[in-house]
């Protein structure tokens, strides 16, 4: 009998619905039956560092919805369950065992290398940050899970970017475009054909590199869930390619669900952002 | 009828102990700062690491921080390095984190850091869950 889950996305990672609904299935593959939830009203309230009231009031509403699931949680945000763990559950009662995604998928990989049966000929990076890493040692673990894969080879990572993820820097611009910058210049000099990030924070902010033509990006699910045959379109990256033309591709239909006078002043700038580069860069 | 505790107030009364313990352990030895990665983005980079680590003990304390340890207040994204790097076991991390949260008006004190919350933040979470999930899916997984 395959293990109830709930599978406890985030916020900002649906931006790509093609990770969430790769990671459903990679889970049910390996025997889970994963319940997803998210969204605002799942927030853990790391972002509210500004109002503590809020924060503790969101931290509480999430850990008891959480409880009341009466499951073991998995976590994909690397946010959450760094709160959860520094602060939502020392100060609230939690009853639930909670597993980072990654470290789940690595517990399994005898059961997941079989699964991973198309091959994919490329070399890539590992784009890292140092923090988390304590937590969980993604830093070791996802290479070692793209290495399942016929195929990759993961190249040697000569560079850690500073932080947990990178979009925590979005305040602190020269240091995102070292970032940029380090990450595209060191993926090169290793002779990598592509980024792989670790957290859909880094990839929704490094596919930038994509976009302006500097370096082909992903997030390790798609390469893993592309492993498997599953076909899901990365339509986050599609409209980030497209820039300005991103609303033809998100249709008319869509866009009337958001806004368009929202779309235009909330979606559209990040899609049309793009790194830095310096001047060796071929995006740049 | 129970009464209910205040929002939030579990978690102020956390921070507050650690706040505590924090300031009891740490010796100012600035050994978290000189290894920082971020220190160099400060907008008032530091020369003396143990002055900087006193300006943070002010703003933990609800005091005026200096611009050096405010600098490096607004440029912590949690690297961490300093944890293992602390030879009080303090954990550096943490107190940077609380500090950021009181410079930034979060535990009720004064901000001395500007407050940059973007407005659209939640309706733009909600508006990619429109755009990238099925009327049903964000039923019930939202
Ligand atoms: S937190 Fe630790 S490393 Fe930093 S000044 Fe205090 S004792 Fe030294």
């Amino acid at each position: 009998m395959s293990e109830h889950i709930t599978f406890w996305y985030g916020c900002n990672v649906l931006r790509h619905g093609d990770i969430i609904h790769a990671c459903l299935d990679i889970l049910r593959a390996l025997g889970y039956e994963p319940e997803p939830v998210g969204g605002v009203d799942y927030c853990c309230g790391t972002v509210k560092d500004a109002n503590q009231t809020a924060a503790g009031g969101m931290a509480t509403r999430t850990v008891g919805k959480l409880n009341a699931r009466a499951a073991p949680v998995v976590v994909w945000c690397p946010s959450c369950h760094s709160h959860m763990h520094d602060f939502m559950a020392r100060t609230n009662d939690r009853h639930f065992d909670m597993t980072y995604v990654v470290e789940l998928l690595h517990a399994k990989r005898e059961r997941l290398g079989p699964l991973l049966v198309r091959e994919l000929p490329m070399r890539v990076f590992v784009h890292q940050h140092i923090g988390f890493n304590d937590l969980v040692p993604v830093n070791r673990m996802v290479p070692e899970l793209l290495r399942l894969i016929p195929g990759v080879e993961v190249v040697e990572a000569d560079y850690v970017a500073p932080g947990y993820m990178c979009a925590s820097f979005a305040a602190i611009p020269r240091a995102l475009e070292d970032i940029n910058n380090n990450t595209a210049r060191s993926a090169r000099a290793a002779g990598a054909d592509a980024v792989v990030t670790v957290f859909h924070q880094c990839y929704r902010e490094l596919v930038g590199l994509d976009a302006a033509g500097a370096i082909p990006v992903y997030n390790y699910i798609h390469l893993i869930a592309r492993a498997m045959g599953l076909a899901y379109e990365d339509e986050y990256k599609a409209w980030k390619r497209a820039g300005e033309g991103a609303a033809a591709l998100i249709g008319a239909e869509r866009i009337a669900k958001v806004g368009i006078q929202f779309y235009e002043r909330a979606i559209l700038p990040e899609l049309k952002k793009r790194p830095k580069l310096q001047k060796s860069d071929p995006g740049s | 009828m129970s009464a209910r505790a205040p929002i939030g107030q579990r978690l102020k009364e956390f921070e507050e102990r650690e706040i505590e313990r924090i300031l009891g352990a740490c010796t100012r030895c600035g050994k978290c700062y000189e290894v920082c990665p971020m220190a160099q983005y400060s907008k008032a980079p530091a020369s003396d690491s143990k002055a900087v680590v006193g300006g943070v003990h002010a703003v933990l304390r609800g005091a005026a921080g200096t611009p050096e340890a405010l600098g490096w207040i607004g440029v912590c994204t949690r690297s961490g390095v300093c944890v293992p790097a602390c030879p009080e076991n303090v954990d550096p991390k943490m107190m940077m984190r609380l500090a950021r949260m009181t410079a930034l008006g979060g535990r009720g004190l004064p901000a001395q850091l500007p407050v940059k919350e973007d407005p659209d933040y939640f309706d733009r979470v909600r508006a990619f869950a429109r755009l990238q999930l099925s009327d049903d899916e964000l039923k019930d997984w939202t």
